[in-house]
């Protein structure tokens, strides 16, 4: 079974911190939410969003701890650390010079 | 990576590795809530329960998938499959316990040998100098040829010649070896201190760790005596008392004041309990020692300016000595080659102990090549019955690398196992060592299994187990199938691994010859020692030094008669002890060497040019001594009691001094004299003597030591520096101890008593460094020989089973039994054969390293080049034999059904 790639290499990371730095979640609820906000474009596999949420926590840039969820189940929320906030910055800015680079290729004139 | 991140990332880690069940149960109730969350979702979008269930499963993309996925995030994956390879290994190696055992006791054995013997290299030639800098640190050494010539010390105005003659010293610092008397608590007692300026500390770098230690300020007279203690003599004479500094000790006839403690360091060159600064010594600030070129009794430590090199040091300490070689020819003796030179401080301290030392490291080394040799050969062979599982595990998905690792870990449990027995080996060994080690070097003390000797012991140990691993063939990927097919008929295993063990065999009967003819040479030199004539005609003798005080006698020479009555009463009380048969006094106590050399001249001989001045040990002797001694007269006479101060002056001389003096004619009647410069600086005349007796050569320097010239001369006849007493008695003359000491005690209660042996006991001394010596290669070669010896069996018994099938063969086709035999044996004895011949080899060029550690018997010893090859030929024959023995009896009817 090969990973799915269904994102750009390393934009995951991105996406999950973002999210969590809107709001402490649980992986449930930030697979739903990714999907809410993109209208469904990004299509995150749920299995992909695990491995990617505990690698960011034993990086440090992630904190986890046991809390009840609205429906009164235990469940595993993230918050983002110190570091965690710094790396998203960096990977932010990141994005936006890739980004910016496709775009000027993309839209090149042809002639 | 910010410590807060780092902070964070640890205890993560940790509780993955410690609390790995908490995190793996964790996880499956995220991944539960994450699959309830998705049913329920799935339920609501109209689902089945069950459907929705799947779908939600479906949609994780595999859970136990997620969750490897997961755990690879922790990065502590390598540590659980190491754990749990070695788990596997610990399991499969507790089904062959044998195997295991032999293996883990030869390791064993053999690092620990290493591993002791290393503890000893470490402390005593590798570990940095406790000093400050210490690779900074030099020592200079006056030489010339001949016995006693190996140090000659400088004089005080040479010292002074250096230092104005070098820049590339900091600093120069002065030491001279004394004895002095201290009245303690229990009587007097003499201790060995070392005289130094005041710069001695602040050039070898050495800091106290109580009080103060000397400086320039202490230098030269009319400074008041002080001293400081070295760490050991103040922990085994005060007790490590606290309280120390500031205390005064009554020393020589002056009070002294103890101002400090050193830090523990080695002693150089000898065992002091104190160092004092000079003014303590009258003679040591007298003309004769400050102005006496020749007036040698200081060894020079210098340190080296930060950008100087020990060459530099040394071509400026060559020109020196050359320029003063010209300047005054009388106080060189260019016959003798009198040279100088600046030796690294570190190297000196371990001179001694080098050449034996290193001797015992290869012989360790060579045992733990032999036992490695053993276990890689059980390994093979266990390996080849091994194939079968390997080639499943291959064949089931398990890659190289995954092979490798699991016999790494299974190789690295033996060896650990071996390496922790064999550390325990050498803890056992090294207090043994440290007595050993004593004998060559004052750094015995700093002999211990620190950590880097107990690293030494796991670095071998995983580097065995490296080896090990890659000595062993994994199955070819493609050749599964039919290696399975073929399944237990191939029990032989490749040709290659067999080459291997046989290479493996031959390899430890020539590395056994090697050792085991290093350790014939040394038990003979060790025999050949103690059959040494001492010169003496018994052992029933004890010798007793009694110190008494030279500096009183320069003071007040009148008091000569006094130290000489005192002498004799002494004498006479000993010699009315039950058992005594004869008592005398003379000094040194025969077999004792002395440092009293002197040039000597003869009446009728003049030295040809570029001659070595002959020298003579100065001995004193009154009429018994000879006989008391049992030193047998060969011409003339002995001394008798109208030999008294006043009357003509005569001499005895041994026949060292003789065939040195009057080669080819007769001694008695020729008159010699003490001569020299240094001759000014002594209270004995230089008039002419006339040699009345000559006396057998004595073992003075050592059973293993060329006999050294001396010339008595009556003891009534001279000043009294020293005295020692001689008692022979009709049998066990040790029992004589505790008498004899009353009797001097009570006679002379200020006087220290010293070196009470009896000459039994001077021997042993001589002998039991090489029976010390000889007993460790020994064993290292036994050991060899037996683990050898093993692994030829074994290789042969290997080679037996796995030809059962076609012994059986050969034996239904009507081969018989002693054919089978000779089959076998000629296998085995093949190995044999190419073993000793290189074993021999290797002996006989191993032999010229060890040299100078051999007496009587020659590096190239016809015998033992002989016997031991034969003894090994022979034990490696039995060893063989066993094995044909077996093969021989194999049933062909069941050999042929079994497999």
């Amino acid at each position: 079974m090969s990973k799915p790639t269904d994102l750009v290499q390393g934009t995951l990371d991105l996406l999950i911190l973002k999210m969590l730095a809107l709001e402490p979640m649980n992986g449930w609820a930030i697979g739903q939410r990714l999907k809410q906000l993109s209208a469904d474009v990004l299509q995150v596999s749920d299995g992909s969003l695990y491995p990617a949420l505990h690698k960011l926590e034993q990086e440090g840039w992630v904190s986890a701890e046991w809390r009840q969820s609205e429906n009164n189940r235990r469940a595993k929320f993230y918050s983002l650390t110190r570091a965690g906030r710094k790396q998203l910055q960096i990977e932010a800015s990141n994005w936006d010079r890739l980004a910016r680079a496709i775009t000027t290729v993309v839209r090149l004139q042809e002639v | 990576m910010t410590i807060e991140r780092f902070l964070r990332i640890i205890p993560l880690r940790l509780r993955s590795v410690f609390h790995r069940s908490d995190v793996e149960r964790e996880l499956d109730e995220e991944l539960e809530y994450h699959i309830e969350q998705q049913t329920a979702q799935n339920i609501r979008a109209g689902m089945t329960p069950q459907v929705a269930r799947t779908a939600a499963l479906r949609a994780i993309g595999g859970i136990e998938f997620r969750k490897e996925q997961v755990r690879d995030t922790r990065g502590t994956r390598w540590l659980e499959e190491a754990a749990r390879d070695l788990r596997f290994a610990v399991r499969s190696l507790r089904h062959s316990p044998a195997f295991t055992a032999v293996v883990v006791l030869t390791l064993a054995l053999g690092i620990g040998a290493n591993t002791a013997i290393f503890s000893v290299v470490r402390g005593v030639l590798l570990k940095p100098l406790p000093h400050r800098d210490g690779d900074r640190l030099v020592y200079l050494r006056h030489s010339m040829d001949g016995p006693g010539g190996a140090n000659l010390n400088f004089s005080v105005p040479e010292v002074r010649d250096l230092r104005d003659g070098t820049t590339s010293f900091a600093g120069m610092a002065e030491y001279s070896s004394w004895g002095v008397t201290l009245q303690g608590s229990e009587g007097a007692e003499s201790i060995a201190v070392g005289l130094v300026t005041g710069n001695y500390f602040d050039v070898m770098g050495l800091a106290p760790v109580l009080g103060r230690v000397t400086g320039p300020a202490d230098d030269g007279p009319g400074v008041p005596p002080v001293m400081v203690l070295t760490y050991d003599g103040w922990i085994t004479r005060f007790g490590g008392d606290p309280d120390i500094v500031g205390r005064q000790l009554q020393v020589e006839d002056a009070s002294v004041t103890v101002i400090g403690v050193l830090q523990p360091a080695p002693f150089f060159p000898t065992r002091v309990d104190a160092l004092l600064n000079m003014v303590i010594s009258p003679h040591h600030l007298s003309a004769s020692m400050v102005e006496g070129r020749t007036h040698r009794m200081t060894e020079v430590v210098a340190r080296l300016e930060p950008d100087a090199t020990v060459e530099q040091a040394r071509g400026e300490v060559v020109a020196v000595a050359a320029r003063l070689r010209q300047a005054y020819p009388d106080a060189y003796d260019a016959g003798a080659h009198q040279r100088m030179s600046v030796i690294p401080f570190k190297r000196v301290m371990g001179e001694r102990a080098q050449l034996t030392l290193w001797l015992l490291m290869s012989a360790a080394a060579f045992v733990l090549i032999i036992a490695a040799a053993n276990v890689a050969n059980l390994t093979l062979m266990r390996g080849v019955r091994r194939d079968q599982e390997l080639v499943v595990r291959a064949a089931l998905g398990a890659g190289a690398t995954r092979l490798r690792r699991l016999l790494l870990a299974e190789n690295l449990v033996l060896t650990l196992i071996g390496a922790a027995l064999g550390a325990a080996v050498a803890i056992g060994g090294v207090g043994l060592l440290k007595s050993f080690a004593e004998r060559y070097s004052t750094r015995a003390n700093e002999i211990r299994l620190d950590l880097p000797v107990l690293g030494f012991a796991v670095a071998l140990a995983v580097a065995l187990a490296l080896v090990l691993s890659f000595l062993a063939t994994l199955p070819k990927e493609g050749t599964y199938a039919s290696r399975i097919a073929a399944g237990m008929r191939r029990m032989s295993g490749s040709l290659r691994k067999q080459r291997l063990q046989r290479a493996l065999v031959v390899v430890q009967i020539a590395v056994s010859v090697v050792l085991l003819a290093g350790a014939t040479l040394l038990t003979r030199t060790m025999i050949q020692l103690s059959q040494v004539e001492t010169g003496l005609r018994t052992e029933e003798i004890l010798t007793v030094e009694v110190g008494i005080r030279p500096t009183q006698l320069l003071r007040d020479p009148s008091s000569d008669a006094q130290t000489k009555e005192r002498y004799y009463r002494m004498r006479d009380a000993i010699a009315a002890l039950p058992g005594v048969t004869a008592v005398a006094i003379g000094t040194p106590g025969p077999l004792r060497s002395s440092t009293v050399r002197f040039e000597v001249k003869a009446e009728a001989k003049a030295l040809a040019v570029g001659e070595a001045i002959p020298r003579a040990e100065m001995r004193l002797a009154n009429p018994e001594f000879f006989r008391a001694s049992g030193i047998p007269l060969v011409a003339g006479r002995e001394f008798t009691s109208t030999d008294q101060r006043g009357s003509a002056r005569v001499v005895i001389v041994n026949q060292a001094l003789a065939d040195r003096l009057f080669p080819g004619t007769d001694p008695i009647g020729q008159r010699v004299a003490w001569t020299g410069d240094l001759m000014r600086f002594t209270p004995f005349s230089t008039d002419w003597r006339t040699v009345v007796g000559v006396v057998r050569n004595t073992q003075d320097g050592g059973l293993d030591a060329e006999p050294r010239a001396a010339m008595y001369m009556p003891f009534a006849q001279e000043l009294t520096v020293a005295g020692s007493l001689v008692i022979r008695a009709d049998s066990n003359v040790a029992a004589l101890i505790p008498a004899v000491t009353r009797i001097v005690r009570r006679l002379a209660p200020t006087a220290p008593i010293d070196e009470v042996m009896t000459i039994a006991q001077i021997k042993d001394q001589s002998v039991s460094p090489r029976r010390l010596n000889a007993a460790l290669v020994s064993s290292f070669g036994l050991l060899a020989v037996i683990i050898a010896a093993v692994g030829i069996a074994g290789v042969l018994a290997f080679s037996v089973s796995a030809r059962t099938n076609e012994i059986g063969i050969r034996m239904s086709l009507g081969a018989d039994s002693s054919r089978v035999q000779r089959m076998i044996l000629g296998e085995g004895g093949l190995l044999l054969a190419v073993g000793l011949v290189l074993g021999v080899v290797g002996a006989y060029f191993g032999a010229r390293v060890i040299r100078g550690l051999l007496f009587g018997v020659a590096p190239h010893d016809p015998v033992t080049l002989v016997v031991v090859p034969v003894m090994m030929a022979v034990i490696g024959v039995v060893a063989c034999w066993i094995p044909a023995l077996r093969a021989s009896r194999i049933d062909p009817a069941i050999s042929m059904r079994v497999t």
